[in-house]
């Protein structure tokens, strides 16, 4: 729905229908017009909302404003009975309408707009690609905020994070913070970490109240099976990888629809077009900071007075991108964002 | 029991996020209380005498157990630990902090509850039978169109703004528990041709200033034009309906205006026009909400428990409790137990938070996780085994819970009048308490038998005095309490408004007065007659008599 400017103040008539018209003499004035103005008297006067309505319903086709004493808060009351457009009144804040308009998405029965009522989005059972694909359609380009609050709306207690607690996670674990910090946060401990990265997960932990934090491990048996003396990421970094990441990964996050990362857009050439929804090997994955830039990231580090990883020259490690290390095999792995390490394993998927 | 899938827990984070906004919007003062005012009624918030007032809707009275312990947790949490249920089968909370609302909407939210549309000129909570599920009359279980009709009309476009607001309940069997004739629009389900379920509706009823029957619109609309049947009426109401004079804004008014022949012209004018195929509820859709509903994995028992029997016999407290508040039900060897929250001199309505937790406890062992709250602002467990009502009883009763007086005369319904209401004139809990302690006596309330009294602190009949048997107004002459009296009215299949009897009363005169004419219903009475059906009988005027004997 537009949002049209205010009118210059002048005496002279508008040619708006107020709101209290009978109906039969809108419904004479509609035809062969190709603009109609409803003028709402009052917002609490829902007239209005009825007269769209029936004129869309028999077949008005022409363009359809509302105008008069509208709150923001009845913009999708407004759309949904086949306005096209608002005429806002002098001082009124656009933003607050388009927040309106955003704010709700489920609608539960049919009137004259394209929203599909939850009925039949029930019984047209969508397949993940295509919830994907509506999602990061309207949420795009939202914030990161507005991103992960959806996602959870959307895959209610089926979400996670993951997280390797690298140099950039504080960003992305805070933001998760802020919207739910029960939410499972996946930490694959390869065995391979620095001490230093363990101890700063503890403490991004406690600092950011996060109460859901589950370790994933790779499967003891397996690994004493393949790689008893502990090198193989010398000999083999793809197995290395497969054994330390992709199975115990693709373990724990199973009991998951969605899986939250932490990659950006701005990482890697690749990234240029990275979704804020998709689906890989089978599951959703939100990419809630996928809109955020080098100087971004480096603001909320700021803003919220974010620990830095101890090993992390912050600078350095959160600004270049490049290809991983040879070691650390290569995009096989779920979820795994490429970035330049600052121990044998790279700080992967944030 | 209906149980959310993600779209419902959608739309209710959805509304939460929106409402956040709006308190602070209105905290830094972008939205004036004017502008706040029709947003926050929306969300079942009011302001009150002292505080502001939450009420959080029980979509048709059912609840589980989770759900009325939290309840509970937000009395004891948010509010001064206990809560207050209503005629709409919803619950109130007297004290949240208005920065307390978006945590305790958040809470509810976990539960599957809301407090949308509890309040404002849209589409209210659906209330339906008490026993829905339970009793042998119905045809179906009306509980399924009540949830349909609950998300249609939930955050409605075109009828969120309506001239006043909009009351609609379901019933499925001839006897209305449910005060169908009383709502704006009442439905009753039918069979219609080919055995299909069809609804009868009515319209125009309510009771307030000016208080009218529903009558009857339509005999038999199929189910599967229903929402576009409603959508007509509230077409009609909303282009119709008056809105320069707050007191005549209810549908009632344009159908008594219009006529009810002319407001079914209307209707089908409306009803033609629409596009009924967008608003057919898809079959599968139906049998998915039906399937919520299916009855409980009820055991085969005999007709007969001993242990209930033995029970009987051994304790004349539960024999009378069972006497007097336990409900026949469909299934062999099971019963509905009603849960009365009107101890003698208590408040009619209110509840602990503990008792929310026992209540919880007892519903999760004993009625398969379900409980109601019914109009009648009591609780039901609905499906309890006769052979555990003797451990039922002996928990309400260490809670006091268990008051034997359902539909005696104490069983009073009652508004929350003046001690919090911004609209009454008058008390009505005080005038309840000394009315319940008077006549506390519960062999004389069951030598009276089945008799409704009602209570309202002001003419917008929140307790629904005009349908009480006895109706007791509280009216404010040149600054003091007064109270009217009325009887002969009825809310059920065979509704009418009560008579006045003549000139309001002082606060204390009302309990003594009342007695009186109880007192001679008893004395004129034939044989088998219950107190309405002596007034229907003899008309007012004995009782009127009685009344002003002694004054």
């Amino acid at each position: 729905m537009r949002l049209l400017d205010p009118l210059p103040e002048t005496d002279e008539p508008d040619g708006a229908i107020p709101g209290d018209t009978p109906l039969a003499e809108v419904e004479a004035a509609a035809v062969g017009a190709n603009r109609l103005t409803i003028r709402f008297g009052a917002f609490r006067d829902g007239r209005g909302f009825s007269l769209a309505s029936i004129l869309r319903e028999r077949g008005y086709g022409g363009e359809l404003i509302a105008a008069g004493d509208l709150l923001p808060d009845q913009a999708r009351h407004l759309k949904r009975s086949g306005f096209d457009a608002v005429r806002l009144n002098a001082g009124a804040d656009p933003a607050e309408w388009r927040a309106m308009l955003a704010v709700i998405d489920t609608v539960y029965q049919p009137a004259s707009d394209v929203a599909v009522p939850v009925w039949h989005r029930r019984a047209a059972v969508e397949t993940l690609e295509q919830k994907a694909a509506r999602l990061d359609a309207r949420y795009r380009d939202a914030d990161p905020e507005t991103v992960l609050a959806a996602a959870h709306r959307e895959f209610p207690g089926r979400i996670a994070q993951l997280s390797s607690f690298g140099a950039e996670a504080a960003v992305s674990l805070h933001l998760l913070a802020q919207v739910d910090p029960a939410t499972p946060v996946l930490f694959l401990d390869t065995g391979q970490h620095f001490l230093q990265t363990l101890s700063y997960r503890d403490k991004l932990t406690a600092r950011l109240g996060l109460t859901n934090v589950k370790i994933v491990l790779p499967d003891a048996a397996e690994r004493a099976g393949e790689d008893p003396k502990n090198d193989m990421w010398r000999s083999d970094p793809d197995a290395c990888c497969d054994l330390r990441k992709v199975r115990p990964l693709g373990r724990a996050a199973a009991a998951y629809d969605a899986l939250i990362t932490g990659r950006k857009r701005y990482q890697a050439t690749t990234r240029e077009r990275l979704a804020v929804f998709e689906v890989l090997d089978g599951q959703v994955r939100v990419n809630p900071l996928a809109n955020l830039d080098a100087d971004e990231v480096e603001a909320r580090f700021d803003d919220h007075d974010l620990p830095a990883h101890p090993l992390a020259d912050q600078a350095t490690l959160r600004s270049v991108a490049g290809p991983a290390p040879a070691r650390c095999g290569r995009a096989r792995m779920p979820a795994r964002a490429a970035g330049p390490a600052p121990t044998r394993w790279s700080a992967a998927f944030t | 029991m209906y149980r959310y899938d993600e779209f419902d827990h959608a739309l209710v984070s959805e509304r939460i996020a929106e409402f956040t906004d709006q308190v602070r919007r209105r905290v830094d003062g972008r939205l004036t209380e004017d502008q706040f005012k029709p947003l926050r009624l929306m969300n079942g918030v009011y302001l009150q005498l002292h505080a502001y007032m939450l009420r959080v809707a029980v979509p048709y009275g059912t609840m589980n157990s989770a759900q009325l312990k939290k309840l509970g947790h937000i009395a004891r949490v948010y509010d001064k630990g206990y809560g207050h249920f209503t005629t709409r089968t919803n619950i109130q909370y007297n004290w949240p902090a208005l920065s307390d609302l978006p945590a305790i909407l958040t809470e509810l939210a976990e539960v599957e509850m809301h407090a949308i549309q509890t309040s404002g000129n849209c589409i209210r909570n659906v209330t339906t039978d008490v026993f829905a599920g339970a009793t042998d009359e119905e045809i179906e279980d009306p509980r399924p169109w009540c949830e349909i009709i609950r998300q249609w009309s939930t955050i409605h476009p075109e009828f969120s703004f309506l001239p006043r607001k909009f009351k609609i309940a379901v019933i499925a069997s001839e006897t209305d528990r449910a005060a169908i004739r009383t709502h704006d629009v009442g439905l009753q389900i039918v069979r219609g041709e080919n055995g299909e379920t069809a609804f009868r509706v009515f319209v125009g009823g309510g009771q307030g200033r000016l208080p009218h029957i529903a009558q009857e619109i339509a005999p038999a609309v199929p189910g599967r034009e229903l929402l576009a049947y409603l959508t007509a009426i509230l077409r009609a109401y909303n282009l119709l309906g008056r809105r320069d004079n707050i007191h005549k804004a209810r549908i009632k008014i344009l159908v008594a205006a219009l006529g009810i022949d002319a407001f079914r012209e209307e209707v089908e004018r409306q009803f033609e026009t629409l596009r009924h195929e967008d608003l057919r509820i898809p079959d599968d859709e139906l049998a998915r909400i039906q399937a919520y509903f299916a009855p409980p994995p009820f055991e085969t028992l005999p007709k007969h428990s001993g242990p209930f029997d033995r029970a009987l016999l051994a304790d004349p407290d539960f024999a009378r409790w069972s006497r007097n508040n336990v409900r026949r039900h469909r299934a062999p060897g099971y019963a509905s137990a009603i849960i009365s929250l009107k101890p003698v001199g208590g408040v009619p309505g209110d509840m602990t938070a503990d008792q929310m937790d026992v209540v919880a406890k007892l519903a999760r062992r004993f009625s398969f996780d379900e409980v109601r709250a019914a109009y009648e602002q009591n609780l039901v467990l609905p499906h309890v085994k006769l052979d555990d009502l003797p451990e039922v009883w002996r928990t309400l009763h260490a809670h006091g819970l268990a008051t034997a007086n359902a539909d005696l005369v104490t069983d009073v319904i009652a508004c929350p009048g003046l001690d919090y209401c911004s609209l009454a004139n008058a008390r009505s809990i005080p005038v309840a308490q000394a009315l319940s302690k008077r006549l506390a006596d519960l062999d004389f309330q069951e030598k009276l038998g089945p008799i409704r009294v009602n209570m309202s602190g002001c003419i917008n009949a929140c307790g629904h005095h005009h349908v009480g048997h006895i109706g007791v107004l509280g009216v404010d002459r040149k600054g003091e309490e007064f109270y009217q009296i009325t009887v002969g009215g009825s809310p059920d299949e065979q509704a009418a408004l009560g008579e006045i009897v003549g000139k309001s009363l002082p606060a204390e005169d009302v309990a003594p007065a009342i007695e009186r004419a109880l007192n001679r219903y008893l004395a004129i009475r034939h044989e088998g007659e219950r107190f309405i059906d002596t007034v229907r009988r003899t008309g007012a005027e004995p009782f009127r008599e009685a009344i002003y004997e002694a004054a």
